[in-house]
């Protein structure tokens, strides 16, 4: 009797779920997909459902999503990959972590993949060369676009006859004005550290490129090269000048006290990341209008691509394990995280989408793309690059840098010795 | 008589019995969440680890050797003294000032006795983002009155000389109701015919508090200190809250030097051993103190 029951329910599940999934009549084994992401909430289901999607479209396929908790996360896919047990799709932020993949071969080339049908194209360059590692495509930049640059009071500009800067000596001149006017050119709340860093990442970029960060994090190179040192020096050149309100160390950005100043006309600009726009829209709608953008200006007679952003085009990438068994059905569940029910989902979530044919709904996000799209590279935000206990001693150092108290020299030479007691334990 | 030891033995030893019993749901709770951390701590100092992981590295000493060489934490352990004086030198005098205010006003005092409090019913985070308006370099209160009088900008948090002493300024103004409260419970405990009789001998007012309250008080006032001084080297929510320990280490005290390694840098090793560290100090520290104090007493 028993037996008769459990068949019998079987044989139930079985119908039920040939008709959902209208399974092919003739058994056959499914490959299973595991994919490891850390979006929680609705963005959560909108993976989700890709997976289903695709599962439809592929019945071959039986995809399992893992939601990982973003804290812990490094640790826990650094774990499956020393147990051999890599999920066949998994995230990452770039950077350093995705070198020591590739080269731990747990990164899968996914160059012909993304070159099949032009399908990199779709892509913002910056996007595709974030997820490049000597010459090869190792992941694709999926989730959103966030770079920093300069939000600027319209009224301001307008009242004293200035116009967007392309290069760092205009930007300059417009301070020098700015301050004779009394006008603080710069609002910043620096006790929160990484708004200060902001200066210091694009700074070293527009001396050196990419290169210099890339290999003073990998331990091939030092953060006491001369774009570092620029860096400082330009940094403390400004606070001198006056070039930034009153009190920024004491004061919080989170609490909102660097914005306060530029609603107020005190201050005239605001380095930030592009999730600016979205911040005003919360707490002071009426004020859009009056904001402005342009990306951090040039360096002039320099051989560096003055283009570079600092910033992540993708936030999250994502990579297929060397281990998986079914390359090219991940890469198919790739696809389906972008495709065009995903991206409209996305968008409604306020995501901007690294795909160069993304819409923006307002002229100021518009803007910002636009130079996401211009870009020849990112530098991903030192802090998210490097890991932590280097990323706390650079914002802790790049905040003194700001308060005059200690030489850039010193900030760097300090900068270069926890980078090297990192990277002597990790060995 | 025989019979009548034996008896007061056996209810002593009922007592003993019963009092166990009732102390045990105590003691597991203090076993539980106080001694236990404490030998985990000491534990966890001897590792490196970064708090999330299971592999754990053992290291033996060398986050000890870490921390006696280290600068930033020797700073954060001066600091810690400075908001330690401060606190006992300011909070101390004015919340005995207000008690003895308020003890002489008696039932007229009640306004004062309920406005005075309130700093200690609000949350510490509260008070933080209060002052850190009100301290505001361009917008803030100070500021404005500044320029009111043609002064400049006062910038006090954002400034590494003075940063710490403006929030053990706050941290005064926070703790100092709590101070009044106490000493006005230990007024309450003075008998009134020791007043009435210094009164009748001919005692001034100011003779009676410098002569007798004041002495009769010194428990209270001892216990205070030790209170206080034990709050200020364990202090941690104003910082945080205000300058996170900032500019550069310039207002870093010991708790939070050890939060921003547990749950920024991710070295639990190390922050543990920092957290060893603070105990065995705060310890030292109050014994010596207590010693201090009450030797003196004796002779």
């Amino acid at each position: 009797m028993k037996m008769k029951r459990k068949v019998a329910v079987a044989m139930t599940m079985a119908l039920a779920g040939s008709a959902l999934f209208s399974v092919p009549t003739q058994a056959e084994e499914k490959t299973k997909l595991t994919l490891w992401h850390i979006q929680t909430g609705t963005m959560a289901s909108c993976l989700e459902n890709s997976a289903k999607r695709f599962m439809e479209e592929n019945p071959q396929y039986e995809v399992e999503v893992v939601q990982m908790q973003n804290d812990s996360y490094k640790q826990k896919l650094s774990m499956a990959m020393s147990a051999g047990e890599t999920p066949d799709i998994y995230i990452h932020w770039g950077g350093s972590s995705m070198i020591d993949y590739v080269e731990a071969g747990q990164c899968a080339d996914l160059t012909e993949f993304m070159e099949k049908d032009n399908y990199k194209d779709q892509f913002v360059d910056a996007g595709i060369e974030q997820c490049t590692y000597d010459g090869k495509i190792y992941a694709m930049p999926v989730e959103n676009i966030s770079v920093a640059g300069i939000f600027y009071n319209k009224d301001i500009f307008e009242e004293y006859d200035l116009e967007e800067p392309e290069t760092l000596t205009e930007l300059e001149a417009i301070c020098d004005k700015l301050v004779e006017e009394g006008i603080a050119p710069f609002a910043l709340a620096n006790a929160t550290k990484w708004t200060g860093s902001m200066y210091y990442q694009y700074f070293a970029t527009r001396k050196g490129g990419l290169e210099p960060f890339q290999n003073a994090a990998a331990g091939t190179g030092s953060f006491e090269d001369e774009a570092f040192v620029y860096a400082g020096e330009k940094i403390q050149e400004w606070v001198d000048k006056g070039y930034f309100n009153e009190g920024f160390n004491g004061m919080d950005d989170d609490s909102g006290q660097a914005r306060q100043l530029f609603y107020t006309g005190q201050a005239a600009m605001d380095l930030m990341g592009s999730w600016f726009p979205g911040t005003v829209l919360g707490e002071n709608p009426d004020f859009i209008d009056h904001v402005g953008f342009f990306p951090f200006p040039a360096l002039e007679d320099s051989d560096v691509d003055q283009t570079l952003c600092v910033g992540t085009v993708g936030d999250n990438l994502y990579s297929i394990s060397e281990n998986c068994e079914d390359k090219e059905g991940a890469f198919k569940l790739l696809q389906s995280l972008l495709d065009e029910e995903a991206q409209v989902e996305r968008k409604s979530f306020g995501k901007i989408v690294p795909l160069k044919n993304f819409e923006a709904e307002d002229e100021l996000t518009q803007e910002i793309l636009d130079t996401v799209n211009a870009a020849a590279g990112i530098q991903l935000w030192y802090d998210q690059y490097l890991p932590s206990e280097v990323a706390e001693v650079h914002k802790s150092t790049s905040q003194e840098i700001f308060g005059n108290l200690i030489t850039p020299e010193e900030a760097n030479k300090e900068m270069q010795q926890a980078m090297q007691d990192y990277l002597a334990k990790a060995e | 008589m025989q019979t009548g030891n034996s008896l007061v033995k056996k209810r002593e030893k009922e007592i003993r019995k019963v009092s166990a019993v009732f102390l045990i749901p105590a003691l597991l709770f203090i076993a539980v969440f106080i001694i236990y951390p404490i030998f985990n701590s000491f534990q966890t100092s001897l590792y490196e680890w970064n708090g999330i992981t299971a592999g754990k590295k053992f290291i033996a000493l060398d986050n000890w050797k870490e921390l006696i060489g280290d600068k930033t934490f020797r700073k954060a352990f001066g600091n810690n003294l400075i908001v330690m004086v401060l606190s006992i030198v300011i909070q101390m005098p004015i919340g005995m000032a207000l008690a003895t205010f308020l003890d002489r006003l008696g039932r007229k005092g009640t306004v004062f006795k309920v406005l005075w409090f309130v700093p200690m019913l609000m949350s510490s985070v509260a008070i933080g983002y209060l002052f850190k308006y009100a301290l505001d370099a361009n917008t803030g209160l100070v500021s404005t009155i500044s320029r009111m009088f043609g002064g400049k900008n006062i910038d006090l948090l954002g400034n590494p000389n003075t940063a710490l002493i403006t929030i053990t300024v706050v941290i005064c103004w926070q703790f100092i109701p709590f101070y009044m409260v106490y000493y006005m419970a230990a007024y309450s405990g003075l008998p009134g015919d020791v007043y009435e009789a210094a009164i009748i001998d001919g005692a001034t007012r100011s003779q009676y508090f410098w002569k007798v309250a004041l002495p009769m008080m010194k428990p209270s006032i001892k216990s205070a200190i030790i209170l206080s001084m034990v709050g200020s080297l364990k202090y941690f929510d104003l910082i945080y809250v205000m300058t996170g320990g900032g500019p550069g280490d310039a207002s870093e005290l010991m708790a939070t030097y050890m939060y921003s390694n547990a749950f920024e840098s991710y070295r639990m090793g190390y922050a543990s051993a920092i957290a060893s560290g603070m105990f065995i100090l705060i310890t030292v520290i109050s014994l010596i103190t207590m010693r201090l104090i009450n030797g003196k007493e004796e002779v």
